[in-house]
């Protein structure tokens, strides 16, 4: 392997990208919106959650649950139903994500120390939000429950103190912020889709022009020639992962809690990996269109879906689970998300580096594998 | 002298259709070896086969000894190519371009600066070394593809084409290049469709339909085809055209310039005084009749008539 080819080949595509504007948009302008994009797009975080009430009942007791949640700033209360009917528009239309119903009676029967019920009716149709607010609902019930009993104990001369609380305490993302969560793994995202796309078309862009066949003639191996047009996009993506750190903390408030020179030198491996991988779509395809597309789908369908970007891998079927294995995003994004979120260092993080790696290596040889030097 | 390359029934397909069909040639160390054939008849994909750029269907290929197949690598370092169609890159200058491929074929850096003087000198380039070769025109191009080619100095040179596209006086001082190359001992094989070029060429080999029909010098390639070659020159080139073609004593007969050459059948013993005899029996008037030296574009179409379509031939091949 001769470094003075694989130079040659590096200031000959950097002189090329130069002068084609196309891949400043997608070195710069593609990462900001994308962040923006999504960043603003995805929010897992259920605050204000809207809401109305249908109180049957009137008493004192009703309006003070009522008021419990509307003192949470996980509701809003959006509208005091008084027509039956408007329950069901309210929830078809999605104004509101559920309706709390107080039913009649609900006062004598607390004040005569009676099971009562209130009715929650949710809109299922978005589980994620159903559940999200119906753990928040049993939440405000169980608390506004504790706060009678208390009471009720107060009344009758004993200690007011409830038997057991849970009191806990959030590692690692403490405000539960879903930012915190979403930006490491958008930015993972960006690198995997950036660096196929950069590459994509390097090689396959040559045989369209006719360049090729020169090249190919002359004695530079595959290695060499993929390594040299590697090397500016490395520098390009590098130059992202920066700028997707500023940009989660300037535009999103999100600090790299652990080492950022670690996180930048594992960066670095896992961005010749997914370089790879754009370089092999470029090496397989035969006009640059293709490329492109396949680079795109390849690495932007994997990442979202099976990388646990947006879908926890742990509920994930165990066949799923596997594929996601092999998808080197995937074990980035647990590097960026501990890196992030909880300062992990070499010690723990090791192995995933590890997997990084030959990631990278094998990546490379398949691509060059795949590169056969003919026209 | 040693062999420089050796083709053995070489095929080439391209799915169904046959591009090089069982030719065998050999190539002299130090020779001008001209390939030669119109549009279409399989030179370049018999030189992409050479270079390893394409594998053969069938046959081999042995480059100054080595397989193409198994040595396709040792073999690119050992020559130069300079394809058919522009092939550098656009978006850099014509200095850039050269010393990228100085840097692939590992031009020593010491002397490169005087080598790349020396080249660009020859070919006259000095005004374009600064311009980016997406610019130039056709015959800029050309130039700058042959110097990169020869930069490195590789004992065997590929030339697709060299001169197509090329006005006449850098034709000719193309033709100098490739005969300097020769004295300096590198072997050429350079493609054309001009025939007239083939005379600056050591041995020759011509393809037609993909089937290798002729090789041998060219003074050999005269002798043993299109003899008893007639040249008519008339004030009436298309009637006297008719009469000609229509007579059993033509084997073919074709415009030429301004003047008609004739390919009598080689039992004639006197050929212009038969064709004087046929025109004037045609009452046909004419300026002049001689028997000359066939060009090398009469060999051509003599045999191109010997050979006719693929489809009708049922198997080719002359030594
Ligand atoms: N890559 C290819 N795929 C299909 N057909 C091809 C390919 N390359 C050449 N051909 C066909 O093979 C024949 C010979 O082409 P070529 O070798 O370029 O001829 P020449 O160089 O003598 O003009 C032509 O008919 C051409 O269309
Ligand atoms: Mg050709």
């Amino acid at each position: 392997m001769r470094l003075r080819r694989m130079l040659a080949i590096a200031r000959a595509e950097w002189i090329h990208n130069r002068r084609d504007p196309r891949s400043l948009v997608v070195i710069v302008v593609l990462p900001v919106v994308l962040l923006l994009l999504f960043g603003y797009g995805i929010n897992y975080d259920l605050q204000h959650i809207p809401f109305a009430v249908y109180d049957l009942d009137g008493t004192e007791m009703g309006r003070s649950l009522i008021q419990q949640f509307q003192h949470s700033r996980y509701f809003s209360l959006r509208e005091v139903i008084t027509d039956r009917r408007r329950v069901d528009v309210l929830l078809d239309t999605e104004e509101v994500v559920f309706v709390l119903v107080v039913p009649p009676g609900l006062g004598r029967d607390l004040g005569a120390g009676r099971d009562a019920k209130v009715q929650a009716l949710l809109n299922g149709s978005d589980t994620v939000r159903a559940n999200v607010a119906l753990g928040y609902i049993e939440g405000a019930i169980l608390d506004y429950s504790t706060k009678l009993g208390i009471e009720f104990a107060r009344h009758h001369g004993l200690s007011g103190t409830t038997p057991f609380t849970v009191h806990p305490i959030i590692f690692y993302n403490p405000g539960l912020e879903s930012d915190n969560f979403i930006i490491p793994g958008l930015i993972v995202l960006l690198l995997a889709v950036l660096t196929a796309l950069l590459t994509s078309t390097c090689i396959v862009r040559e045989r369209e022009l006719g360049s090729f066949e020169t090249l190919v003639a002359s004695p530079a191996t595959a290695l060499e020639i993929m390594l040299g047009k590697m090397l500016p996009y490395a520098v390009m993506a590098f130059a992202d992962v920066l700028l997707c750190i500023i940009a989660g903390r300037l535009i999103f408030g999100v600090r790299v809690t652990g080492n950022i020179s670690l996180l930048l030198a594992i960066s670095i491996v896992f961005l010749a990996a997914s370089l790879s991988i754009g370089i092999l779509f470029s090496a397989l395809a035969r006009t640059q269109r293709v490329a492109i597309f396949l680079a795109f789908l390849g690495t932007f369908l994997p990442t979202v879906l099976l990388s646990g970007f947006v879908f926890p891998l742990r509920s994930m079927p165990a066949a799923l689970q596997l594929i996601s294995k092999v998808i080197p995003a995937t074990h980035f994004l647990v590097v960026v998300r501990s890196i992030y979120l909880k300062a992990s260092g070499m010690a723990v993080l090791w192995p995933l580096v590890l997997i990084l790696a030959v990631f990278a290596v094998t990546l490379l040889a398949i691509a060059a594998k795949a590169f056969k030097k003919r026209i | 002298m040693g062999v420089a390359v050796q083709v053995d029934g070489l095929v080439r397909k391209f799915g169904d259709f046959i591009a090089v069909n069982e030719v065998s040639f050999e190539v002299r160390e130090g020779e001008i070896f001209g390939f030669l054939g119109p549009n279409g008849s399989g030179k370049s994909t018999t030189i992409r086969c050479l270079c390893g750029l394409l594998l053969p269907s069938a046959g081999t290929v042995a480059v100054h000894g080595l397989d193409v197949r198994r040595h396709a690598e040792e073999i690119r370092a050992q020559i130069g190519y300079m394809p058919q169609f522009f092939s550098l890159y656009s978006d850099l200058s014509a200095r850039q371009n050269i010393e990228f491929y100085a840097a692939m074929y590992g031009v020593p850096r010491a002397g490169l600066q005087q080598r790349m003087g020396e080249v660009c000198e020859r070919l006259e380039l000095g005004p374009i070394m600064e311009r980016p070769a997406g610019n130039l025109s056709t015959g800029w191009r050309q130039r700058l593809a042959l110097a990169t080619s020869i930069l490195h100095r590789p004992p065997l040179v590929f030339l697709d084409e060299p001169t197509s596209g090329v006005d006449p006086i850098t034709r000719r001082m193309f033709w100098e290049v490739i005969d300097d190359l020769a004295q300096d001992g590198t072997t050429v094989f350079v493609t054309t469709h001009v025939m007239d070029e083939a005379e600056h060429c050591t041995r020759l080999a011509m393809m037609h339909y993909g089937r290798l029909i002729a090789q041998g010098s060219p003074d050999e390639m005269r002798s043993r085809h299109a003899k008893n070659m007639v040249e008519v020159r008339t004030g009436k080139l298309w009637d006297t055209l008719a009469v000609l073609q229509a007579s059993d004593a033509v084997v073919e007969a074709v415009v030429f310039g301004d003047a008609i050459h004739a390919e009598c059948h080689a039992a004639l013993t006197n050929p212009a005084q038969t064709v004087r005899e046929v025109l004037r029996s045609a009452r046909i008037s004419v300026e002049s009749v001689a028997a000359i030296q066939p060009t090398m574009e009469d060999v051509f179409v003599s045999l191109a008539r010997r050979y006719g379509h693929p489809e009708h031939v049922a198997a080719g091949g002359d030594g």
